[in-house]
């Protein structure tokens, strides 16, 4: 293996694993509130892809209910991401207030939030097939004048990398530092973490839980979104059910790093990203298997997963 | 004197078995009140139902004038009572300080928190000492102070303190009860639930005993205190 290949292996590692952990995160927020794995997760992931797509100004598919049309506008690439992610976290609170709150008052067993958030799932992928029809989508060139790949190395040592590889991997990292930022050390973060910790201690405190349950919802949506556009730049939008078989490995990510932790999450993201991207390319075909065998071994000696609490106590 | 508290006719059920029974508790201002009672003679619960964590099925709960029953209970919060739980309920994944910043969640003078911060730093110096560790690695005591600290720092008029003595030792307790002495004397109103009739009796000013739901005895903490009915059945 020679240097650039292996250089490939550590940026395609990171952009893989960055979108996995920002993906996998929107499950860890929800399930540390709610105690709840949210399934509609994967299809706001898919829908913040085809927002974002819209919102470029391009064209839709030929058998959708949309089919041909356009928006009368096109917006630039970061306009249009940060767009689908807010779309995609209204979805995500619209999820909440019809899924998830009128379980949650009354008292419902957990169990049924989850075959509910399904239910969603399976409605918003329909009502997108409606829509978008069921082809796949290709985004159109969004690096404008960039070349396709960089070498940052030098001409005799050329350490190249694809330039779509290097943004999904920094907008990940840059979206992981300012999540990590927002919920360790402003008041708000704080609150958050109270209501994960306690939620009628929350309240408390002058806490409205209620609140700041539709804020984790609208987070998770907002970095689903992100995820979406960015595995739909990296590989195009596969259709409908683009979301799904992400979705798996979203959920294998969570409990690798540990259920319900943030760091956890990160981490599990990234040991999965770099793992598959060890796969030589002429065994592409193993890529998940690698992913699921690595979640197998882990938890084999760590059934907490990595990061993961011993119990989750609840006095 | 127009009453802070005033608890009406209150009645709790848990799905068949009642809890409250036209429960009638009234707190003047600058008064500590205690309940006292034994087990499931409903204590807990109206405390939980002044500060709406469960929805009483009859009777009202009126604060400094408004009933309580349409609010939610950070909407409590910002009327000016503070709840210390049972058990503490302090979040142990959170560091001493940012429980005690939590506290004032519903406050938005920041410069007058930072204030209330130091005060609390004073007047319980081994917070201060503990400020950045995570407050589950705080013992039994340090929590109570902990969970105390943090209602305070909603600025509170009204503290309701459900077992303040549970599981410490004597002279924690001696404490902690010491505290609650001068907060009133600082101008907080305090209803007090304890285990520990004796303590709470001389701690309050009148006091209130509930036996499976309803209020057998109230008057005066010192006249509850001589009553043989009381003696024999609490305070051993």
């Amino acid at each position: 293996m020679n240097l650039t290949a292996g250089f490939q292996i550590i940026v395609n590692g990171m952009a893989t694993g960055g979108v996995y952990a920002i993906f996998a995160l929107g499950y860890t927020l929800v399930f540390s509130i709610l105690g709840i794995i949210n399934f509609a997760h994967s299809a706001v992931f898919t829908l913040g892809a085809y927002f974002t797509y819209a919102l470029l100004g391009s064209q839709f598919g030929f058998n959708g209910l949309l089919a041909r049309g356009r928006l009368p506008f096109g917006l630039s690439f970061p306009l249009a991401l940060l767009g689908g992610a807010i779309l995609a976290g209204l979805v995500a609170v619209m999820v909440e207030r019809l899924a998830f709150r009128p379980l949650r008052k009354r008292g419902a067993d957990p169990l049924l939030m989850l075959v509910s958030s399904l239910g969603v799932a399976v409605a918003i992928v329909n009502i997108i097939q409606y829509l978008f029809g069921a082809e796949p989508y290709t985004f159109p060139n969004i690096l404008g004048g960039l070349p396709g790949s960089v070498n940052l190395g030098t001409p005799g040592t050329p350490l190249v990398a694809r330039t779509v590889q290097l943004l999904i991997a920094g907008v990940s990292l840059v979206i992981l530092a300012l999540l990590t930022v927002y919920i360790n050390y402003t008041n708000t973060g704080k609150a958050l973490r109270a209501v994960a910790e306690d939620a009628t201690t929350a309240s408390l405190l002058g806490i409205n839980t209620d609140r700041l349950v539709l804020l984790t919802f609208f987070l998770s949506g907002f970095i689903g979104g992100i995820a979406g556009t960015l595995v739909g730049l990296s590989v195009g939008i596969t259709g409908p059910y683009f979301g799904i078989a992400f979705g798996l490995k979203g959920l294998s990510v969570i409990i690798l790093g540990g259920l319900g932790s943030i760091p956890g999450a990160v981490l599990g993201g990234i040991v999965i990203g770099i793992g598959e991207n060890l796969v030589p390319a002429e065994h592409v075909g193993y890529k998940d298997a690698v992913a699921f065998a690595l979640l197998f071994i882990v938890l084999l000696v760590r059934p907490q997963g990595l990061l993961g609490r011993t119990q989750i106590q609840k006095v | 004197m127009a009453a802070l508290l005033e608890i009406h006719d209150l009645a709790v059920y848990y799905g068949a078995i009642q809890a409250l029974k036209a429960v009638t508790i009234t707190v003047e201002p600058g008064e500590i009140v205690t309940l006292i009672g034994s087990n499931g003679a409903g204590k807990t619960t109206s405390l939980r139902c002044i500060s709406r964590l469960i929805n009483p099925r009859a009777g009202d709960i009126i604060y400094d004038g408004v009933s309580l029953l349409r609010r939610r209970p950070d909407e409590v919060v910002r009327q000016g009572i503070a709840h210390v739980p049972e058990g503490r309920r302090i979040l142990s994944r959170l560091s001493v300080q940012d429980n005690l910043r939590l506290g004032a969640y519903s406050r938005h003078d920041r410069a007058a928190v930072r204030g209330d911060l130091d005060e609390q730093y004073v007047r319980f110096p081994i917070l201060a000492q503990r400020r950045s560790q995570l407050a589950g690695t705080l013992s039994g005591g340090e929590q109570q102070m902990l969970a105390i600290a943090r209602a305070l720092m909603s600025r509170p008029r009204l503290l309701l303190l459900d077992e303040p003595s549970l599981g410490l030792a004597p002279i924690i307790v001696r404490d902690i009860f010491r505290i609650i002495r001068t907060l009133n004397a600082e101008g907080v109103t305090v209803l007090l639930v304890e285990q520990n009739a004796q303590l709470a009796l001389q701690t309050a000013h009148r006091g209130y005993v509930l036996e499976t739901g309803e209020v057998i005895f109230a008057g005066a903490a010192a006249q509850l205190i001589d009553d043989e009915r009381v003696k024999k059945a609490y305070l051993g």
